[in-house]
């Protein structure tokens, strides 16, 4: 694929392509642009931009919220003429056939792509191939372990998994019996989640896991996984629920079968967050953002743009707890029955996280 | 030579018969591989065609690997699995002190060897092939998540850029395995696949040895599962242990598309790949097509009934004719 003609002499251009991206971004710079270029970053592509979202499975209801919040912000963007198109695509849960994807989004050379990654390794070749071309990869939420990419916008997992463990344990005062509830095995958010809420875990030896379990992140298995939980442990006196509608799922269990509630981290499920309020649960919950998407997007094309972005941006995680719990239930009727209540967000805060 | 030239005549009778039920699908496929061609015409070059070729490549092996078996009366639940258990014995093993040829002899031993196993099972101990791969299914998931708890290991980057670069590597392996299938075709083990699905009290009774024939078929075609799993971790380079999963669906539906019946004997190894082959363009041209994804699960149903009814509506117009 051709890239377009550009103002840089032949000989520079490709002298660009050859050099590193530091020393692209130096020459770049030489020749007039305002700020340090991002990475893959050429400056040969030129506004209104195509965005590509490569989504790896839109069924479930965070996918529709972040898509919701992409389409959202491509609005916005075409209304200041920096967007004219977005093309989307679902893999269908097959890394296989995200790299297909992505593949087919070089082949019609959209200028930036935004990617929730199926695998944290597959996507790495494709990727860097993408960003050889010059297009503006965003990748969100799901990272991938190249670093050819022009920024990686995530929360942190370990502090999700600490933060956590680290409410539970004031909650129980450093001991007790817990339950530890994973999201899938295999996928490295549930696995970093984990890993993040180990050493305080080890740090307070008298809490004593009594068994945990992995079930996706969803109420329906994690109920019935729950329940078979239940009947195998009389004695349960916290559940440390790493994600999803999984907590949503554990305190309808506990209902069920007529347990005491016991007290339960979570995450932003208006589900859980409406079960916290109904059944007066001792809950914490944190959040993975819907408007990452909306970000990862906004950061594209503020790459595009020429303005240097951090090659890693690290969102800070809201806290939902017993003070903050009322105003997130007062936006409530705003989302989706079984979706998330997410927290606000509006330029500033992009342009914030930016700066940072 | 009078019996060569009568065989030979035989030979092609029975080729055109099989390949005439075949048309409708060569027909969807061409269509859409013409389409392919209007909407993106970067295919044509080197590059294109052999990034297009790498992306159907492991699905064309694992869609050889389920027809295999549906040939010869059986069926694999495990093609994901052991596709994920190739990945990761791959990514695992190259970086040790037999490097590359040390992994790939790994995991081709390990595909035929797990393909062996579940062979004698099914062929020893009469037990249903869906029960014991779905079992196998479990216990293979595992064993990858051991090895390698979340996606990492080492490919060498050569290995990646000579199997899944800018070089249609890939096709050219295909195109071999293929050959190899012919040969294999004319062996007696290669008929006997045929004839054991077909008609297995039949071919006992020829001396076809249809236990062994079973064990073989399964073991072959846990080989070329396995070395799908070798190649998607040369062209991600890094193993993943879940990364396979939707290959065994996708390998049945690919099969049963390109005209494999359930029930064994029917059909062909050249429509298998070519229902692995619409699978694998449909979602470039549905993507150029511009279609939302919503769109996409709808037309992608759509697309394989159509594929499906084509060849079965060409056959009817032709009987009454």
């Amino acid at each position: 694929m051709k890239n377009s003609e550009n103002h840089l002499s032949t000989g520079l251009r490709s002298r660009l392509l050859a050099g590193a991206a530091a020393f692209a971004a130096l020459l770049v710079l030489s020749t007039g642009t305002a700020s340090a270029a991002a990475n893959c970053i050429k400056g040969d592509r030129k506004a209104p931009y195509t965005v590509g979202w490569a989504n790896i499975y839109s069924v479930p209801t965070w996918m529709k919220q972040t898509e919701g919040t992409i389409a959202a912000e491509v609005e916005e963007l075409k209304k200041a003429g920096l967007v004219k198109d977005l093309m989307i695509t679902d893999a269908q849960g097959n890394a296989q056939t995200q790299i297909q994807h992505i593949q087919s989004m070089i082949d019609a050379n959209v200028d930036a792509i935004v990617i929730i990654a199926g695998s944290s390794n597959a996507l790495d070749r494709v990727i860097s191939d993408a960003c050889d071309k010059g297009i503006a990869v965003v990748n969100f939420d799901s990272l991938v372990n190249t670093d050819k990419v022009t920024a990686k916008i995530n929360t942190d997992s370990a502090e999700w998994g600490a933060g956590a463990a680290k409410w539970l344990s004031e909650q129980l005062g450093g001991k007790g019996k817990i339950i530890v509830m994973n999201g899938p095995a295999g996928i490295s958010v549930s696995d970093d989640r984990r890993k993040g809420a180990q050493p305080v875990l080890d740090a307070n030896p008298g809490l004593e896991i009594i068994t945990e379990t992995n079930t996706e992140y969803n109420a329906a298995p994690a109920q019935e996984a729950m329940t078979s939980l239940l009947f195998a442990n009389p004695e349960i006196d916290g559940v440390l629920s790493l994600g999803g509608a999984i907590s949503a799922g554990s305190v309808m269990a506990f209902d069920r079968q007529g347990r005491e509630q016991v007290p339960i981290t979570g995450e932003n499920a208006r589900q859980f967050l409406e079960l916290w309020k109904e059944k007066g649960l001792k809950g914490w919950a944190t959040m993975q953002p819907n408007w990452l998407g909306a970000f990862s997007v906004y950061t594209a094309v503020q790459a595009l743009e020429g303005k240097d972005v951090p090659a890693f941006i690290r969102v800070p995680l809201p806290v939902i707890d017993d003070s903050t719990i009322d105003s997130y239930l007062a936006r409530a009727d705003k989302f989706p029955a079984d979706g998330y209540i997410y927290s606000d967000y509006d330029k500033a805060l992009f342009d914030k996280l930016l700066a940072q | 030579m009078s019996a060569v030239s009568s065989s030979g005549w035989l030979y092609g009778a029975i080729q055109s018969r099989r390949n005439r039920g075949l048309g409708g699908l060569y027909l969807v496929v061409a269509a859409f591989l013409v389409l392919y061609v209007v909407l993106f015409p970067g295919i044509l070059s080197v590059g294109g065609f052999s990034k297009f070729t790498q992306n159907w490549f492991p699905l064309a092996l694992v869609t050889m690997a389920q027809a295999l078996l549906m040939l010869n009366g059986g069926i694999t639940l495990a093609i994901g699995p052991l596709v994920s258990l190739g990945a990761v014995i791959a990514a695992t093993t190259m970086g040790g002190v037999f490097g590359v040829p040390g992994g790939i002899l790994a995991v081709a031993l390990t595909g035929l060897g797990i393909g062996a196993v579940i062979g004698v099972i099914v062929a020893q101990l009469r037990l249903p092939a869906i029960i014991v791969t779905l079992a196998g299914s479990f216990i293979i998931t595992g064993v990858a998540l051991l090895l390698l708890p979340r996606p990492g290991g080492f490919i060498p980057g050569w290995l990646s850029t000579g199997l899944a670069g800018h070089t249609p590597v890939a096709f050219l392996l295909l195109v071999l395995i293929l050959l190899l299938w012919k040969v294999f075709l004319a062996t007696p083990l290669g008929l006997g696949i045929y004839a054991a699905g077909d008609n297995p009290i039949g071919a006992f009774r020829s001396g076809v040895p249809v236990e062994r024939v079973k064990i073989a078929a399964f073991a072959l075609s846990g080989l070329l599962t396995a070395l799908a799993g070798l190649f998607v971790a040369a062209q991600t380079g890094s193993g993943d242990p879940v990364i396979g999963a939707p290959f065994t669906l996708n390998s049945i539906a690919a099969a049963v598309l390109g005209g494999v019946g359930f029930l064994g004997g029917k059909g062909t190894m050249r429509g298998a790949v070519c229902g692995s082959l619409l699978l694998s363009v449909m979602i470039n041209v549905m993507f150029f097509l511009g279609f939302p994804p919503v769109a996409q699960y709808i037309a992608q149903g759509l697309i394989i009934v159509g594929a499906v009814a084509v060849p079965e509506l060409l056959k009817q117009w032709r009987a009454r004719r």
